[in-house]
């Protein structure tokens, strides 16, 4: 059997593609839910780090840096076994939903860190012209830098969705099956005794997905510098 | 009009400003000189509170916009009450007079050395963003008042671009009209000309000497020595944090009392 007649027997049959399709949904699901879960998540946590000293502040403040150090400081998988065995081990709670909870609480603090670095890079000057005209620090933050701190923040999002949507094939190790266990699946001594071909297609998915994605970051990228120059 | 007393401001180790005060009354036009370091941008910063003081106390007409400092008012603090007596007073004497910054500084239009126009908006987004966002005008009065304010500067068919495309003068006048379009009682011009080419300069020293024909109380931070003494009613000289001298133009310039004063005009002009 050589690769390409491989290649047309995953896709001819329906028990192969029926797995490929399911994990294929999963690692879709995971990956955009935890994006949307971890973005949200993520520009809380930098506002919140970028609010000025308060005493009012100084908790949330003290909780979202430790949340970004553990976060950042262990690995993934860890975190996953975690969420599954010890915060979400109840009967019955289905794991892509933990999974999700797992892989955008992880995301979060990456994207604080990226949107805070956005912040950060927005010239002081223009809050102080905003200030000095006597809008209110929150006022100034909306109108003023958060559109300018947004077009510097894209490109380091687009990286974080990329990576994320990849590091989900690890939720494998806790039995779902999303688009490489469904691959490890098929590839199996009782299925097709052969791991190149849904190894490849699997490559293949997760490439259309990511370039996909990269188009899409591209175009945004390029309404958002319209206005700077005209 | 303004009235700083007694103001210190460090930074981290350094102190900046060492006891500051001085009165700016209404319609005067007053230009800080100085070295480079004396404190004369920081001196302009803290009377709108982007630099906030460590000691002394800031009034712009009858309200305090700085903390209260106990030590300038011995007459409302018993000197055997403890720290938390003191604060006890300086609170109530903060409730009595103390404003909202972000009120105080609608009265007061401040001009940067980088022009710090909003990037992200059009010409007439910047001069009308603060009066609607605030309440003061409506949509369509704003819109009124920044193309009167253009049309003064004649830049009124820059009227929807962005700021990144307009030459240096063009930025820094449309950053005193949009000032303006706040209806300011005072304005405060920290080194509006340190930024621009040579030839530049003059377009917008002469906006603002109209607008110190028009009887606008002005405070200028500035490094023109012909410019400040066309315009000033009154130059301050600050040397390592201090005010050193004070006077008319002709005074400081003609007369200098004070020797760094002297070493000081004897190098710039």
């Amino acid at each position: 059997m050589n690769f390409f007649e491989g290649v047309s027997t995953l896709f001819s049959s329906e028990k192969y593609m029926d797995l490929l399709i399911e994990g294929f949904k999963n690692t879709f699901i995971i990956s955009m839910a935890a994006t949307v879960f971890g973005l949200i998540l993520g520009t809380i946590v930098a506002l919140i780090n970028l609010a000025p000293n308060s005493p009012l502040m100084w908790v949330p403040k003290a909780i979202s840096k430790v949340y970004i150090t553990v976060i950042r400081g262990t690995p993934m998988a860890l975190q996953l076994f975690i969420m599954i065995f010890v915060v979400f081990a109840i009967r019955g709670f289905p794991p892509v939903v933990t999974a999700i909870i797992a892989f955008g609480i992880n995301s979060g603090a990456y994207v604080a860190e990226n949107i805070r670095a956005g912040i950060l890079s927005v010239d002081i000057g223009q809050t102080e012209a905003g200030r000095a005209l006597g809008l209110s620090n929150g006022t100034t933050m909306m109108k003023i830098v958060i559109p300018q701190a947004i077009k510097n923040v894209i490109p380091a999002i687009g990286n974080e969705v990329i990576a994320l949507i990849k590091e989900t094939s690890i939720v494998g190790m806790i039995s779902i099956t999303d688009l490489t266990q469904s691959a490890k699946i098929i590839g199996a001594g009782n299925n097709m005794a052969s791991y190149l071909i849904p190894m490849s297609v699997a490559a293949l998915f997760y490439l259309a997905i990511v370039y996909a994605l990269t188009l899409v970051i591209k175009v945004i990228e390029r309404r958002l510098r319209a206005s700077d120059k005209r | 009009m303004i009235n700083v007393k007694n103001v210190t401001k460090n930074f981290q180790s350094v102190q900046v400003l060492k006891g500051v005060s001085c009165t700016i009354k209404k319609g005067e036009r007053v230009v800080i000189l100085g070295p480079s370091g004396s404190g004369k941008s920081t001196l302009l910063r803290c009377m709108n509170l982007l630099e906030t003081p460590n000691s002394g106390e800031i009034w712009i007409g009858d309200d305090l916009i700085t903390s209260m400092d106990p030590a300038l008012h011995p007459d409302l603090i018993d000197k055997k009450a403890g720290k938390s007596a003191v604060r006890r007073v300086a609170k109530a004497y903060e409730a009595e007079h103390k404003t909202d910054i972000n009120l105080a500084r609608r009265q007061m239009g401040m001009v940067f050395q980088h022009f710090n126009l909003f990037n992200n908006l059009t010409v007439l987004q910047n001069m009308t963003l603060a009066p609607i966002q605030l309440k003061l005008k409506t949509k369509e009065e704003a819109e009124k008042t920044a193309m009167e304010l253009l049309e003064r500067i004649d830049l009124l068919d820059k009227i929807n671009v962005y700021p990144s495309t307009l030459s240096g003068g063009q930025k820094q006048r449309v950053a005193i009209v949009r000032a303006l379009a706040m209806n300011p009682k005072v304005m405060l011009f920290d080194e509006p000309t340190s930024a621009l080419d040579p030839e530049m300069v003059g377009e917008v020293l002469d906006l603002i000497k109209q607008l110190a024909d028009e009887g606008m109380t002005m405070v200028i931070v500035t490094h023109e020595m012909g410019f400040a003494r066309e315009v000033a009613s009154r130059v301050l000289f600050m040397d390592g944090g201090k005010i050193m001298e004070q006077g008319t133009p002709e005074e400081v310039f003609d007369h200098p009392q004070c020797p760094r004063l002297q070493e000081f005009l004897s190098k710039v002009i």
